[in-house]
């Protein structure tokens, strides 16, 4: 599976950078009526394009998931800490280069809300059962979470694009995971000495029918589900320090059409305390992307200035 | 059905078995269409449908493939093998005056370790920690069950009252199921008489997710999904073929995969790999089987108990 272009990040984006990115219409029009053909870099791109959002450059697309958190510490069964529901807001627009061809960007933001997992409640505190410290929930909230450059028909050693998704009777997916393994944000200078990287390993499929996704004619896919999970250290804000133990995130979900479509509590959430989020960046949008580490780094080191 | 993960730890057994414990969004019934899926029983039925079929007896198969990752401290994750696996079940149905409709499933299932880059089977490989080459030991479990103790899942529990089944989810235009984990703890097979005192317990987490298009699932006459498609995931301690001991680290598997609707249809890999070395695992079991399950741990130790008494013979 090819994991080209991912973008290391917190949080669940990799819908974003794992395995889909391509590329656009234009270029096809003479044969507007074939389907799309995965040897030809262009289709391919298209493709790929079509999986990660639209060919209708800033046509806003969503994703939602919904699923649970988890925690895995050794020698003892893995705890349901929260029910998460989470949605990314992207659009895509058109590229093109004299030597790499046709080329797409996606640009989003991302939420992601831990819930109590018995009542669904957006959570404010949670008792570490761990620490027995009483911690504010941090929700994710990653904005942005981009392609960092385009990507084309043809890369920069001129090797063409593949469309490395499976097909299989009517259905065709993606899948794949982007192993993490960078210098931690919230971590010193000397990580490669003394340790604390992040590490982290997202996992993502997604499915659709093999004709939305040859018929050139289709611009959006109408129906795509998801599956995505995501294995790591556990997240700043739960106060772990260094003990021993990682979190799960295992989820469903699938394009939906509008914010009206997202699930409660988080489509409230958004329009009550993220409504920044219910459109995607501009598709100019040049700024380092978020994660939930960098976010939350901002907002400790906030609360310690105020503290002085 | 909830997450006390015992009575299964086959691998996709998670899948089909399970139903995770995820608050439903509104079902949302549609009017004029033959199967109301609102109505717990109709649901109950869609759930058989997504596992097997409503035809008692009648084999069906999953298939997946994707990957398999090692997680050590202090490394970034890497890619071990790909993996293929496959399931094959059918399901007992039948009708209890009380109970409503019930089924019970069984099943065999296995799980290929592929060459990351040739993509075929591996026999032996060098586990890149210890130096040393080992015999790769495929999953291959005969049974996975739904176990003697439940051995009915109904629609309706004993004094007649619909079950409800949180964990399918309507939206727009597909059926969801997933969200949740079977999270796993119990005596290793492997390990002593003393686990609780000394560690050494078998813990592992599955994770698995399901999306069937709504008009299959209103579809009052379609017996089984053959338009379903599943991600399985996984986390657990080392293989125990690996020989990892007590090394720190961890296995993760992900992958996706669908109903496909015969044999034929596996990947040729796969295929060739059951007939020549598997061939009972193109059926599934009798319904009536009553053997307790395999996990890849159960076998293995039949595996290596059988080795060391072939060995000791030698002597």
């Amino acid at each position: 599976m090819q994991i080209q272009g991912y973008l290391p990040r917190a949080s669940a984006a990799l819908l974003l950078g794992l395995g889909l990115l391509a590329g656009p219409a234009g270029l096809a029009a003479r044969a507007h009526n074939k389907p799309l053909d995965a040897k030809v870099p262009e289709d391919a791109l298209q493709m790929t394009r079509k999986m990660v959002c639209s060919l209708e450059d800033g046509k806003p697309i969503i994703h939602w998931w919904k699923g649970s958190m988890l925690s895995r510490v050794p020698g003892e069964r893995d705890r349901v800490l929260f029910n998460v529901q989470g949605m990314n807001i992207r659009q895509c627009g058109t590229f093109s280069d004299p030597k790499k061809g046709p080329g797409f960007r996606s640009v989003s933001r991302e939420v992601m809300l831990y819930l109590d997992p018995a009542t669904d409640q957006v959570l404010r505190k949670w008792k570490n059962p761990w620490t027995g410290e009483e911690v504010n929930v941090v929700h994710v909230a990653n904005d942005p979470v981009n392609m960092r450059g385009p990507m084309f028909a043809y890369n920069d050693q001129g090797k063409p694009h593949e469309f490395t998704g499976t097909f299989v009777k009517d259905k065709v997916w993606t899948s794949g995971e982007a192993p993490l393994y960078y210098d931690n944000p919230m971590a010193g200078d000397y990580q490669d000495l003394v340790g604390n990287k992040y590490h982290a390993i997202e996992m993502l499929n997604s499915f659709t029918d093999a004709k939305w996704l040859l018929d050139r004619k289709v611009k959006t896919l109408p129906t795509v589900t998801i599956s995505w999970a995501r294995l790591s250290d556990w997240i700043p804000w739960m106060k772990m320090g260094g003990r021993p133990g990682l979190v799960v995130f295992t989820t469903v979900g699938k394009r939906v059409a509008t914010i009206d479509d997202l699930s409660e509590p988080l489509r409230s959430e958004i329009r009550n305390n993220y409504p920044l989020y219910l459109a995607p960046p501009p598709l100019d949008d040049a700024r380092p992307n978020e994660t939930s580490w960098t976010y939350i780094k901002k907002m400790v080191d906030a609360q310690r200035a105020a503290a002085k | 059905m909830n997450t006390k993960g015992k009575v299964v730890s086959g691998l996709l057994a998670t899948l089909a078995v399970f139903w995770i414990g995820q608050p439903t969004d509104a079902l949302a019934a549609r009017k004029g269409k033959p199967v109301d899926l609102s109505n717990p029983e109709e649901l109950f039925k869609v759930q058989i449908k997504a596992s097997c079929s409503t035809i008692s007896g009648k084999p069906t198969l999953y298939w997946w493939s994707g990957h398999m990752y090692s997680r050590v401290p202090g490394e970034k994750d890497t890619l071990l093998f790909n993996v293929h696996g496959m399931n094959t079940r059918r399901c007992e149905i039948k009708t209890d005056p009380k109970k409503g409709l019930c089924y019970r499933s069984v099943s065999r299932e296995v799980m290929f370790y592929l060459d990351p880059v040739t993509n075929e089977v591996l026999r032996t490989w060098k586990n890149p920690r210890t130096g040393e080459t080992v015999p790769v030991v495929q999953v291959a479990n005969d049974p996975v069950n739904l176990q003697p103790t439940q051995r009915f899942f109904c629609a309706r529990d004993e004094e007649g009252k619909p079950v409800v089944r949180e964990g399918m989810l309507v939206k727009d235009d597909v059926v969801l199921e997933g969200g949740g984990a079977a999270r796993l703890f119990y005596k290793n097979p492997l390990a002593g008489d003393y686990q609780d005192y000394v560690g050494g317990t078998y813990h592992a987490m599955e994770f698995g997710t399901t999306a069937i298009p709504l008009a299959s699932a209103q579809n009052a006459s379609i017996t089984e999904f053959s338009d379903s498609v599943i991600s399985w995931g996984r986390v657990s301690r080392w293989i125990p073929w690996m020989k990892m001991g007590d090394r720190e680290g961890l296995v993760i598997f992900h992958t996706a995969g669908m109903r496909l609707d015969n044999f034929a249809q596996l990947p040729e890999v796969v295929r060739r790999e059951i007939e020549t070395n598997f061939p009972q695992y193109r059926e599934p079991p009798p319904l009536d089987d009553a053997r307790p399950n395999e996990t890849s741990w159960t076998v293995f130790k039949k595996y290596i108990d059988a080795k060391r008494a072939a060995d000791d013979q030698k002597k």
